[in-house]
């Protein structure tokens, strides 16, 4: 009999079910994957949210992966996990966004595209297929206001002001959490999650980082400084 | 019914309608805006089903944003008709046609652009045409006075001239003149340096 399922009893072959502690394998690994992905960070206030990205290197040659995407001109988001899976749930994201227009002849808030990418997320985690290996930050401006969520392989998906999902994400939250004030300017934050994916990986990084504030409401990718 | 125009001109596209909405014998609008902005390079002007065209015109928009998305680059004016004539072309093989006669006109790297799309899913680029029941009547204007290098400025006023004519003897088509000018790219960045 096969042994890729949790030692429970009765439930050796179906990895796809609950294990015996109640908890999905797929979901789990899909999380597992995630926190092996490049450190990626999301800052929020009032007036603007920030996320950044870790560009791991590649060979001389080959170009790094582009990780912080627009998703419409109001919305842009960044992911941590497999690229392929990233790039998947992108261009979901990006469908759904002109979906809504199409339907509401507006752009679409940032909790309900939240809500979307969740719904389709979930979706794999009813069924026997692999759920999507990678966790996604969105930052956005709606009639609500600056907006930031998390939303990972379950379909959970939170809202807040400092996310840090990937690769020694519980070392780069910690210091977000410690610096983080609601008054923190722009540069600061851009510092603060420099600082944060620095420490967490102990090096110098190539960061990538995209920007949405309360005043122009367009997301826009920052360039490198 | 209707009547709208289109000139290609050295400096961009300029687009004429009139804005009359026939309902039968009676006029349903005397207000309807027959011109639709896609974005700041590219417009539509709309002959036929408002319904239809409105939905097309959506689908279109939806696209270039997705296509530009994804490409990183800007749909030019000859793929966003092609989009159009696609979505046309697809609505009558499955019996169900978007009754619409557009002319897409824009600009892009290649300069302003003039296309005609219509319910059987064929596009033609031209230098200048129009649609709607005024048409036969705006081409008489048009032939008799268009030439390649006129400004935009020139164009407005044959555009305007045109779509009247046929205002005055085309009961579908009244109700005051609508025209849109849609300079070239590089003009647009000229004017922005300065």
């Amino acid at each position: 009999m096969s042994d890729i399922g949790s030692s429970g009893i009765g439930n050796t072959r179906y990895p796809y079910y609950y294990g015996p502690e109640g908890r999905l394998l797929l979901v789990d690994s899909a999380l597992e994957a995630v926190g092996r992905g490049s450190t990626t960070i999301g800052i929020k206030t009032s007036t603007f949210a920030l996320i950044s990205s870790h560009i791991k290197p590649t060979k001389p040659l080959v170009e790094a992966s582009e990780k912080i995407f627009a998703i419409d001109g109001h919305v842009g988001a960044t992911g941590s996990g497999y690229i392929g899976d990233i790039l998947q749930l992108i261009d979901e994201m990006r469908i759904a966004a002109q979906k809504y227009r199409f339907t509401y002849d507006s752009p679409i808030d940032i909790k309900s595209l939240a809500r979307q990418l969740s719904s389709y997320l979930h979706d794999f985690t009813i069924y026997a297929v692999r759920p999507q290996a990678a966790s996604i930050i969105i930052a956005g401006r709606d009639p609500a206001g600056v907006q930031l969520y998390q939303v990972d392989p379950s379909g959970t998906y939170f809202s807040g002001s400092g996310f840090a999902i990937g690769q020694y994400s519980d070392t780069a939250i910690d210091i977000v959490q410690k610096e983080y004030t609601e008054d923190i300017t722009i540069a600061q934050a851009v510092q603060l999650s420099d600082r944060a994916i620095e420490k967490a990986l102990g090096e110098k990084p190539l960061v990538e980082r995209g920007l949405v504030t309360s005043k122009d409401a367009t997301f826009k990718k920052m360039v490198n400084s | 019914m209707t009547t709208i125009v289109g000139i290609r001109t050295k400096e961009g596209v300029v687009l004429g309608s009139d804005r009359r909405a026939s309902k039968g014998f009676f006029i349903g609008s005397k207000i309807t805006q027959k011109i639709t902005k896609i974005d700041d390079t590219l417009a539509v002007a709309i002959a036929g089903q408002l319904s239809d065209a409105d939905y097309m015109v959506k689908l279109v928009k939806a696209e270039r944003n997705l296509i530009e998305l994804r490409r990183g680059f800007p749909v030019t004016v000859k793929e966003s008709a092609r989009l159009i004539a696609n979505q046309a072309y697809t609505g009558l093989k499955n019996y169900q046609p978007y009754f619409v006669e557009l002319l897409v006109g824009g600009v892009d790297q290649e300069g302003g652009q003039i296309f005609v799309a219509d319910m059987s899913g064929a596009i033609t680029s031209e230098e200048f045409a129009s649609s709607g029941s005024g048409s036969p009547i705006a081409y008489g204007v048009l032939e008799s006075i268009y030439h390649k290098d006129m400004t935009n400025e020139q164009a407005k006023e044959i555009a305007t001239k045109a779509v009247a004519a046929a205002m005055e003897r085309d009961p579908g088509s009244g109700n005051g003149i609508d025209v849109l000018t849609i300079p070239n790219l590089s003009l647009v960045v000229e004017e922005r340096r300065r």
